[in-house]
């Protein structure tokens, strides 16, 4: 079976910089996969350019979505089929509720029912939230942002999410619970690749990972397997 | 808790007003009564003007300069539908009713400056950012746009004011006390409807909740399926829409001049700087405090000094809280 998610010899171009050089890697139906490298490894790019919100100018590659080339689309359209990401530095609507934050993330959708139903499932998830639905997004905590981002996306259903490095300048209690929610998401049915460069808890999370250097895949294994290697503990679990 | 708040603002306000009304009706002199009178409409006017800038600036991130001319194509639009339509449906006699034509003829004209706005920001500002210029830029390029439409409107409608003909069969109505122009009535009422239903277009539907959520972050919103560049040009529309509606309702009371916009345009950004730039409630209270304090200088100070208080409280303002009285935060953090 071709896997959900399938990007094929992936170029990233800022201008003159060539930040992504050549990526390949897949994403199987149900599976849970993560890319990590240290700042500057093109992860970010790799990942905002599945989801088309960088500017299609600099992409040169293929990105096929259910088998279906979308490295030409916008990111609006993307959404469209099904493919959701959280944003690195999570860009809560800060002048929006919480409520209206979710809302705005099943913007796509028409049917008002499925989307009630589905509020009360991501505030289920995220408990915190539903006591802070009327708040503005602004006054939330860096957690609790995070968490808005992640209910934002899994309120449109989707049938892969991509997270940006979910627990950027979290405290690590909140960082378990965020990664406890993650591998919650993934195992009710919703394919999950995330960027991370806390290596260690992106190993424990993942089945599957890609380590990404200056724009390149240099290594790609099991997660057991990655944490057993011993380049991998040198350079990214100090070990 | 931001609902709760909404509504005791609201009712603070409602309390003012009727404080203020009461005030007028009992104690205060006809002079005074009067000038609040017309600088409650003048500031509508200021507001709807205020608005559109608060809008663009929300969504783009720029200043446009057009927005006081399409206020004057609005004008000289909204006089052609209204002539057009009176002649169609009216008997042509003195002193008849308009009021449904002159209706058909604002919504119309809205409808036309709506697809304006759209085209101005499609056609030119989005392809402008599209070649990565400068924001500076683009600003220049309104004022050139600014100045084509004035002049442009100058050829088509030539260079002398136009009247209106009058909406209303009677001349004068009672208000406080006061005898004024029913058209002066009319313009606050629709003024105030136009700033009512964008406040609940953009708080209380799907489609002013997408719109705001795409001018406070981009990225995000079209993360989340939104169309960033569709909504970009419908806040352009809207914003061009408020200020044709604007220049229609000034028409019968000011008549309608090529520069009739670009005096009133002028005013109403500083009414926004008052209110908080980027700021809706903002720019609608700034418009009003600036009508007030323009009206009241005229009729107290001298009528010479009245067009100076604009600029005055503008550069006031802008050095003792930029922020307006909303504490609108204009410039981003980087």
């Amino acid at each position: 079976m071709a896997p959900l998610l399938e990007v094929k010899n992936l170029h990233y171009y800022y201008g003159n910089i060539h930040s992504v050089k050549g990526i390949d890697l897949y994403v199987d139906e149900g599976e849970i996969v993560t890319l990590i490298g240290a700042n500057g490894a093109g992860k970010t790019t790799t990942l905002q350019t599945i989801s088309g919100l960088t500017s299609p100018r600099g992409v040169r590659g293929e990105i096929l979505f259910k088998g279906k080339p979308i490295q030409r689309l916008r990111g609006n359209r993307v959404v469209g089929l099904g493919l959701m990401q959280v944003l690195e530095g999570r860009h809560i609507f800060a002048k929006l509720s919480v409520e209206e934050n979710l809302l705005t993330g099943a913007y796509l959708r028409k049917d008002a029912a499925g989307i009630r139903e589905d509020l009360g499932e991501v505030y289920a998830l995220f408990p915190r939230l539903l006591e802070r639905r009327a708040q503005l997004g602004g006054t939330l905590s860096g957690g609790e942002q995070q968490m808005l981002a992640i209910g934002r996306a899994l309120i449109n259903k989707p049938r892969m999410m991509l997270l940006d490095e979910p627990s950027l300048g979290l405290a690590p209690l909140i960082i378990k619970e965020i990664f406890i929610a993650i591998k919650k998401i993934n195992s009710e049915g919703t394919t999950v690749l995330f960027v991370e460069q806390n290596s260690k808890i992106a190993l424990a999370t993942a089945s599957r990972g890609y380590v990404l250097q200056t724009g390149e895949v240099v290594m790609h294994n099991t997660c057991e397997n990655l944490l057993n290697n011993e380049d991998v503990k040198k350079a990214y679990l100090g070990m | 808790m931001t609902r709760k708040k909404t509504l005791l603002m609201a009712a603070l306000a409602a309390a003012a007003l009727i404080v203020i009304y009461l005030f007028l009706v009992n104690h205060a002199p006809i002079k005074l009564r009067r000038l609040a009178l017309t600088g409650v409409m003048l500031g509508c006017i200021y507001g709807l003007i205020a608005l559109g800038y608060s809008l663009i600036y929300k969504a783009s991130g720029l200043m446009s300069f057009v927005q006081g001319d399409i206020m004057t194509i609005g004008a000289f639009l909204g006089l052609t539908f209204f002539t057009f339509f009176r002649g169609l449906f009216g008997t042509g006699e003195e002193g008849e009713s308009n009021v449904g034509t002159f209706i058909l003829s604002v919504l119309l004209t809205t409808a036309f400056a709506f697809l304006f706005g759209i085209l101005l920001e499609k056609g030119t500002i989005r392809k402008l950012l599209n070649k990565n210029v400068m924001a500076i830029y683009v600003v220049l390029a309104t004022i050139a746009i600014s100045y084509i439409i004035q002049n442009g409107a100058q050829i088509i409608w030539g260079g002398i004011p136009l009247p209106v003909p009058s909406v209303f069969t009677v001349l004068f109505v009672q208000v406080i006390g006061v005898r004024i122009q029913p058209e002066m009535v009319l313009c606050v009422i629709l003024s105030a409807g136009c700033m009512i239903m964008l406040h609940f277009f953009m708080t209380r539907t799907r489609m002013g909740t997408s719109l705001r959520a795409a001018a406070m972050d981009a990225k995000a919103a079209e993360a989340c399926g939104i169309d960033v560049s569709l909504s970009t040009g419908l806040t352009w529309g809207m914003a061009a829409g408020l200020a044709a509606i604007a220049g229609i309702l000034v028409g019968p009371i000011y008549g309608v001049y090529t520069m009739l916009g670009a005096n009133i345009g002028r005013k109403g950004f500083s009414a926004a700087v008052i209110g908080g730039y980027g700021n809706m409630y903002g720019a609608m209270l700034g418009g009003i405090i600036l009508g007030l304090a323009e009206t009241f200088v005229a009729g107290y100070a001298s009528s010479t000094l009245k067009n100076l208080i604009a600029y005055i409280l503008l550069i006031a303002f802008l050095f003792i809280k930029p922020t307006g009285i909303f504490n609108e935060r204009a410039i981003q953090d980087v």
